[in-house]
């Protein structure tokens, strides 16, 4: 039997219950011992514009999502038209048999650029310019209709009501009988996605019923799906696993100014500024708490961490591209003062407002750069959940070791990634603290009496010292002493030479696959495990690839990076940004140029069948840059 | 031993700049509450009025120009064991800076702001403040001014400081006085401190200053502190309308002073009770071994499925 492996889709309105209909679906198939990998999309708006969910069901974890979808789940009409050409032959699509009348005109939430594309769609293909047409597209490619009466199917089960509130349970109910999951398992993720409110749970178990009859009377009821034991695991996205990596990581000091899609980290740590469920004996241990403060501007959120940090605390903010604009200055002070400060950078589509709740890594030269004059900073970048749990509390840890800024990113994509998260070790990352300053006497905050660079530190409420932003003189005070000045410039360098001598390569960058292969991709981010299930796929067409993986910018394994690409057969860089950035990195850092890549920039996460495609044209017609398009 | 507030650096302002008296009355201040040095700290903008930091034997931050504000609720916050003195020209609290000086009102957090108003930017050479009166032309500038100006009283009371007062440079007893007023009130106070900059402000000089300035303590009648909530309108009021007193008098002194609105550290303490026992600052982060004390799956339960 071939291993279960579905694509899914749910669509719908923003702020109509597409996030429940999918939370039912993870439940259900996490109890039954699956893996479940997604990414959420939706415009900038709070209610009423078309967003969708993109899933993917299989026991072996995923790390890819793929188009054509096996199912699409729509729950307006607006998906049916969106999402035309995200489906193929053998494709089910679950739908409201009342969309049946509805016209292209009337989805008066589709933007009207968006709306024109899919009118030369139906045009072209001499189609009504209406769900008929639409749906008469769906049957001429073999796409399975899967027509429900919404209304009547919930009026049966739940003749309470109201109908409307139950679309997405009996989407998600439609959904898991279609690919052939048990009622009991389905029961059992309805429970627990509503353990919270019981009260609903009856209801809704009525309503997946319903759903489940459906699809039986339909004759589309899959045979008995295989279901696996349980372990316990965690239901994360980026932003999620940032927030518990700085907790664990010993954060506490967090601030933020609001902005898509960072703020959920700090939501979720305020969420826990009590935190609780300590493992500690004394007191002290188990009454930990964390401030979170949302700033009046980022410009406050940077300086308030910064200043935190003197007390000895970890202190970290989180923002987005504008916001990280606003904190060039302050990067640079914290630079210039050796502070350790935290900023996670949640990359989405810029240049300016950009795309503001959508996919993009263009800020990458921008994080390296950032701040004026010549400092010390480090830039590390994350690619799974484990990643952004982990590489968080080593942030922390490089930040306080090395006093300096430590600019950490996630790319939108991963921020909004749904990903099952087995296992989280809590020895991997030891907690390492800044060298502490003994003598209270007469300290020098910035001694030069140091190999590393690095000058113990001391802490506002202990010890008496300044900082300012002025280039200054051992204690801290102001100089323009060309001497001085030359010899506190070297000092602040010889941190990161220190930084870069001690961190060990594989924190920097990841060689993933055969050694030798056909193709060596070259990526950073969130299409780490797209790229590693991509080298599976091509392995199966006989072509071997390995994955040459950036978690380190700054400092950079130039020797070792240089090293395999000089050994390396066909080179394809691939990036969420239109000029390819790391690239540009690797060619600053070891003078070589990589000819082919694979880039997009229209906001939307990259899938594996564009990924196989492009690598395709590349190899066959050589090629030199392909730009991705898929995505609604 | 007698701590000494003053750090032995030398101090580069002008001669005549009314910031030594500043100085004076910060050095006296410390000194007379006889506060532990290590537990005051003090964070400056950028100016003329930021270097004072230097100047002062306690840990010091001197940060970038209009966000003084941000760093010192940093510190206080993460430590709110410390006193936190915070030090800003006009240009910087009320220019870059305001945006901070505004939101700080509606944290209280519990910072000593001392706002120098000399109306001009010293260190960038005496263009016009945001304290600077319309129609007011000092020697540095080529024309009147053109902007009205900002009265800071209101606008701290308006925005929520919980210690509002005005003190001169060359009163460095009362000075004094109100500093050590404000280090002991709970929430975040402000005083604007009127002083002359000889080198670029030739019309606010300490003579015209020394024949307006006039001390509100004189009158016994005058009770600017809200002791109730029932107070709270009157006082307001009461402080809103002598702030616009200037011209031929110029009343300093404490304008408005508010203990019934919470301090931030309060606020906090009532979402994480054990924060003033152990703040951020005071917290062990990791077990006898060096690992997290925090385990996931057991913390952020709402996320586990099994
Ligand atoms: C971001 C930024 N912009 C401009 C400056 C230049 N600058 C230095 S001091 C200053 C004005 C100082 O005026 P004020 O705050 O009133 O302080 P004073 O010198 O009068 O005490 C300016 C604009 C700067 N340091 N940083
Ligand atoms: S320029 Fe003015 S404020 Fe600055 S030191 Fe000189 S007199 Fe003082
Ligand atoms: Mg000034």
């Amino acid at each position: 039997m071939q291993e279960t492996d579905i694509n899914l889709l749910v669509g719908g309105p923003q702020g109509g219950g597409i996030d429940s209909s999918a939370n039912m679906i993870n439940m259900a198939f996490s109890l039954a011992g699956y893996n479940i990998f997604g990414v959420r999309e939706f415009h900038s708006n709070i209610k009423g514009r078309h967003s969708y969910i993109h899933l993917r069901v299989k026991h072996e974890r995923p790390g890819s999502l793929k188009y054509p979808v096996d199912i699409m789940v729509a729950l307006d009409p607006d998906t049916l038209f969106e999402h035309m050409l995200d489906v193929s032959k053998g494709s089910k699509i679950i739908y409201d048999s009342a969309f049946e009348k509805f016209e292209l005109k009337q989805a008066r939430m589709i933007t009207l650029d968006t709306m024109s594309r899919i009118r030369y769609e139906l045009e072209n293909r001499k189609l009504p310019l209406n769900i008929n047409g639409v749906l008469e597209y769906f049957k001429s490619v073999g796409v399975i209709l899967v027509s429900l009466p919404f209304d009547k199917i919930i009026n049966k089960n739940l003749p309470e009501g109201p109908a409307t509130r139950y679309y997405n349970t009996l989407g998600a109910g439609a959904t898991m009988a279609i690919i052939g999951l048990d009622i009991e398992h389905a029961n059992d993720g309805i429970k627990y996605a509503f353990r919270k409110k019981p009260a609903v749970i009856e209801s809704n178990l009525k309503v997946v019923k319903g759903g489940y009859d459906f699809i039986k009377e339909m004759g589309l009821e899959a045979e008995n799906l295989e279901v696996y034991p349980v372990k316990p695991r965690m239901l994360l996205n980026g932003n999620d696993s940032v927030a518990i990596g700085k907790l664990m990581g010993g954060l506490r000091f967090q601030t933020y100014y609001p902005i898509t899609p960072a703020s959920d980290e700090s939501n979720l740590l305020e969420n826990h500024e009590e935190m609780k469920f300590l493992k500690g004996e004394a007191e002290k241990l188990k009454t930990a708490g964390l401030v979170v403060v949302q700033t009046e501007d980022e410009i406050s959120a940077i300086n308030m961490a910064n200043g935190a940090a003197l007390t000895g605390v970890r202190s970290s903010t989180a923002t987005s591209g504008p916001g990280f604009s606003l904190m060039s200055e302050g990067i640079s002070y914290a630079g210039m003062t050796e502070i350790p400060v935290v900023v996670t950078l949640y990359m989405r589509g810029g240049p300016s407002t950009g795309l503001p709740t959508r996919n993009g890594q263009a800020d990458l030269l921008f994080a390296i750069n950032t701040g004026h004059g010549e400092f010390p900073k480090m830039v590390i970048s994350s690619g799974d959940m484990e990643e952004c749990v982990y590489d968080a509390m080593k942030s922390l840890n490089y930040a306080q070791k090395y006093q300096m800024p430590v600019i950490h990113i996630i790319d939108k994509t991963l921020a909004n990634t749904m990903d099952l998260v087995p296992e989280i070790d809590l020895k991997k990352i030891k907690i390492e603290k800044y060298e502490e300053n003994k003598n209270h006497e007469d300290y020098k905050r910035f001694s030069l009496n140091t190999d590393t660079g690095i000058s113990p530190y001391g802490v506002f409420g202990k010890d008496i010292y300044w900082i300012t932003g002025d280039e200054h003189n051992e204690y801290g005070h102001i100089t323009e002493d060309v001497s001085m000045r030359d010899k506190m410039m070297e000092k602040r360098r010889k941190k990161l030479e220190t930084a870069d001598r001690e961190i060990p390569l594989n924190d920097k960058v990841e060689l993933y696959g055969e050694k030798n292969a056909d193709i060596t991709y070259i990526t950073w981010g969130s299409q780490k495990t797209l790229l590693l299930d991509a080298i599976k796929e091509l392995k199966k067409n006989g072509i071997t690839a390995n994955l040459l993986y950036i978690k380190m910018f700054v400092p950079f394994a130039s020797d070792y990076v240089e090293k395999v690409l000089k050994n390396a057969n066909t080179v394809i860089d691939v990036e969420s940004n239109m000029n390819a950035q790391a690239a540009q990195v690797i060619r600053m850092n070891t003078g070589i140029k990589i000819e082919n890549s694979i880039l997009k920039y229209n906001g939307r996460h990259m899938t594996l069948d564009e990924i196989l495609k492009s690598t395709k044209k590349i190899m066959k017609e050589k090629t030199e840059v392909e730009v991705l398009e898929n995505g609604s | 031993m007698v701590h000494n507030f003053r750090s032995d650096l030398t101090v580069d302002w002008c001669p005549g700049c009314g910031d030594f008296g500043i100085l004076t009355a910060i050095t006296k201040a410390l000194g007379n509450m006889n506060l532990d040095p290590e537990k005051v700290v003090a964070i400056s903008g950028i100016g003329c009025s930021g270097k004072t930091p230097h100047y002062l034997n306690i840990a010091g931050a001197h940060t970038l120009h209009g966000r003084s504000i941000p760093y010192s609720v940093g510190v206080k916050l993460a430590n709110p064991n410390l006193k936190v003195l915070v030090m800003g020209g006009d240009g910087d609290m009320l220019g870059i800076g305001a945006g901070h000086f505004v939101a700080e009102g509606r944290r209280n957090s519990g910072v000593v702001i001392i706002l120098y108003n000399n109306s001009v930017y010293g260190l960038t050479k005496g263009q016009a403040a945001p304290t600077m009166p319309l129609g007011e032309k000092v020697k540095s500038i080529p024309r009147p001014n053109i902007f009205t100006k900002i009265n800071p009283i209101p606008l701290a009371m308006a925005s929520g400081y919980s210690f509002v007062a005005r003190g001169f440079s060359s009163e460095i007893n009362h000075l004094s006085d109100l500093i050590q007023r404000a280090v002991n009130h709970e929430g975040s106070s402000v005083i604007e401190v009127l002083q002359p900059c000889p080198t670029y402000n030739d019309v606010n000089t300490l003579d015209w200053y020394r024949k307006r300035v006039y001390k509100l303590e004189d009158d016994k009648s005058w009770d600017p502190i809200v002791k109730n909530k029932e107070e709270e309108e009157e006082k307001f009021d009461n402080g809103y309308q002598m702030s616009l007193k200037w011209g031929d008098h110029i009343p300093i002194g404490i304008m408005y002073e508010n203990n019934t609105i919470p301090s931030f550290t309060k606020r906090l303490s009532d979402i994480v009770p054990n924060y003033l026992k152990y703040p951020p600052s005071e917290q062990d982060i990791s077990d006898s071994e060096g690992y997290s004390i925090l385990d996931p799956f057991e913390t952020f339960i709402e996320r586990r499925i099994d």
